[in-house]
């Protein structure tokens, strides 16, 4: 008896930490191979990738209003990436992502100091300018928005997915 | 079957645990090593002294250092410790620790420092009078307790020490006005001791990006000369130089080139100013404009008032970054780096003609890791390239006289 509850409450407690990782997952290192594996983890869906880092100063204007956006559109997949060249701040990034509304997106954290092997991966013309959104449609085709995004662009984009649906 | 759950989910909590455990791992960092030792630099920066001895000042382990070569970088004196503890030096990728070496063998450096959780910036000075064996307390560049950042040093021939950084203590008041606040302010300040005190701190411009590098040079003794990557009207992030009537008084702001760059974001990738001894501006910039994309060099022969067409420099399919330019007596030098999706090249160009022709681009240097910006170094009679690697360590290299 004794055996069983020790069992259960351990098993009670596992299932408590897992839940509440599940609730606020947490940031996840973006590496070499990572941009491809996002791609494929999200074929044939809407998705929003925006690149951001804590020391930007427009992404700290824009980051709320993404997270309006993603509460508004669920049939997006939204994901973020901090891409602050290292040393990186994962808990300076993720009190901003919970501030933001962000919390239980799918959020990576730059993590290779050769950053740009890293930036080469998702975009070989891109420099390191952020904010940065990339709108991937069901079909693959990316747009990618450089500076803060215009929220009436995102709708326009989201609902753009919707239609042809 | 409770057993294999109980397993499976015990595997996953240590996987969370091993991918948070990575983060901090020594693959993620851009240096090599956690100590203050040049082997473990992100960031140096080289001055000559007048008597032909290399200074190199260096971030590393979160403290800044000096040292000295007297063979051309392969050895260096025993460094001295300029920061006392560890600090949160600004890391930004256009952040450095800035020198000047006088005529005295006075040594004056500035860098800056996030002050706070929110990264605004602080710089600080310090200077030396011993030959680098100590160096005094570190002061704020200013007074102010809002954020600076970016700081640039230049000495003039009379030993003065002219400093320009972005700072933004103008925020509170647009923001009391409700007004919008857009950028930073570029600011400016002189010593005339060698940078042991500076005067009061004067705006230059309102209105600049505020995340990029300065270039600053002089065009004549007590005419400093700033390029800075300006806000224009609409919000377009295209870059200006501004020529300054003395070191007290700003001058007019005068555009480099029409890119069209319109953006709302921290491009982290600032301009780059050396001036002929003939006074020409030689200058090159990253743009992602409507007009032009990528590195452009061009130069002014009226002090600023007109500039040469854009050259593009490097090859656009592998990505060209951080272009440096400096005048020697050899020629002007530019360099900048390429990424080729598995290595860093450091390509070089050089003009015998004061920037009308250029000879064609030639690798110089190489690494298959993270490495500084490139930067160039003269002693009057040869120019270097001074590039910090993670996996090769700091490297200086004189820019061979034939192409």
């Amino acid at each position: 008896m004794r055996f069983r509850f020790v069992g259960i409450a351990g098993l009670v407690v596992l299932i408590a930490s897992v839940a509440a990782l599940a609730a606020s997952p947490a940031l996840k290192p973006f590496e070499r191979g990572t941009w491809q594996s996002v791609l494929r983890g999200h074929a044939g869906r809407p998705v929003l990738v925006h690149f951001w880092g804590v020391t930007c100063g427009p992404c700290k204007v824009e980051l709320p209003l993404l997270g309006q956006f993603a509460k508004d559109h669920p049939d997006v997949d939204v994901v973020t990436v901090s891409a602050d060249l290292v040393p990186n701040l994962p808990a300076a990034t993720q009190s901003m992502l919970d501030k933001a509304g962000l919390s239980s997106t799918e959020n990576f954290i730059f993590n290779d100091g050769f950053v740009e092997r890293l930036r080469f991966e998702i975009d070989p013309a891109w420099q390191g300018d952020i904010p940065r959104t990339m709108l991937i449609s069901r079909e693959g085709t990316v747009t990618t928005i450089e500076g803060s995004a215009e929220i009436a662009d995102l709708e326009k984009w989201s609902a753009q997915q919707r239609s042809k649906h | 079957m409770i057993r294999t759950g109980l397993l499976a989910i015990a595997a996953l909590a240590c996987l969370q645990g091993a991918a948070l455990g990575q983060m901090h791992g020594k693959h993620a960092s851009e240096a090599a090593c956690e100590e203050p030792t040049l082997r473990c630099a992100t960031k140096a920066t080289p001055a000559f002294g007048p008597d032909g001895t290399l200074w190199l000042v260096w971030m590393a382990g979160g403290q800044v250092s000096v040292a000295s070569s007297q063979d051309e970088g392969r050895s260096f004196s025993t460094p001295t410790q300029v920061t006392t503890k560890r600090l949160n030096l600004d890391w930004g990728p256009d952040a450095r620790p800035k020198i000047v070496v006088d005529r005295k063998g006075g040594i004056a450096l500035a860098f800056s420092t996030f002050r706070d959780e929110a990264f605004n910036g602080q710089v600080f000075t310090t200077r030396s009078a011993d030959g680098g064996k100590s160096f005094a307390e570190l002061k704020p560049i200013t007074a102010s307790n809002e954020s600076q950042r970016f700081e640039a040093l230049a000495l003039d021939q009379d030993g003065t020490v002219f400093a320009a950084w972005l700072d933004k203590r103008n925020r509170i008041f647009a923001k009391e006005a409700g007004q919008k606040y857009e950028g930073a302010g570029l600011f400016f300040t002189s010593s005339s001791d060698g940078g042991t005190t500076y005067a009061d701190a004067k705006l230059a411009r309102e209105g600049t990006c505020e995340c990029c590098r300065l270039g600053l040079a002089f065009a004549a003794s007590g005419r400093p000369v700033a390029i800075f990557r300006n806000i224009f009207e609409g919000g377009v992030r295209d870059h200006a130089v501004m020529t300054f009537t003395d070191v007290a008084t700003p001058g007019e702001v005068r555009r480099v080139s029409n890119d069209d760059w319109q953006i709302n974001a921290c491009p982290h990738h600032g301009p780059s100013l050396t001036v002929a001894p003939n006074g020409t501006y030689h200058v090159a910039w990253y743009t992602n404009g409507k007009a032009r994309k990528g590195l452009f060099y061009a130069h002014s022969r009226d002090e600023g008032r007109t500039f040469s067409s854009p050259m593009a420099l490097g090859r656009p399919d592998r990505n060209p970054t951080r272009p440096f330019v400096l005048a020697g007596a050899a020629g002007t030098v530019m360099v900048w780096k390429e990424f080729d999706g598995e290595k860093t090249s450091v390509q070089m160009t050089i003009s015998r003609d004061d920037g009308e022709t250029w000879s064609p681009p030639k690798t110089i240097s190489s690494t298959t890791d993270t490495s500084d910006h490139p930067l160039l170094v003269s002693n009057g009679k040869q120019t270097y390239l001074s590039w910090m690697t993670k996996a090769d360590g700091y490297r200086l290299k004189a820019i061979e006289d034939q192409p």
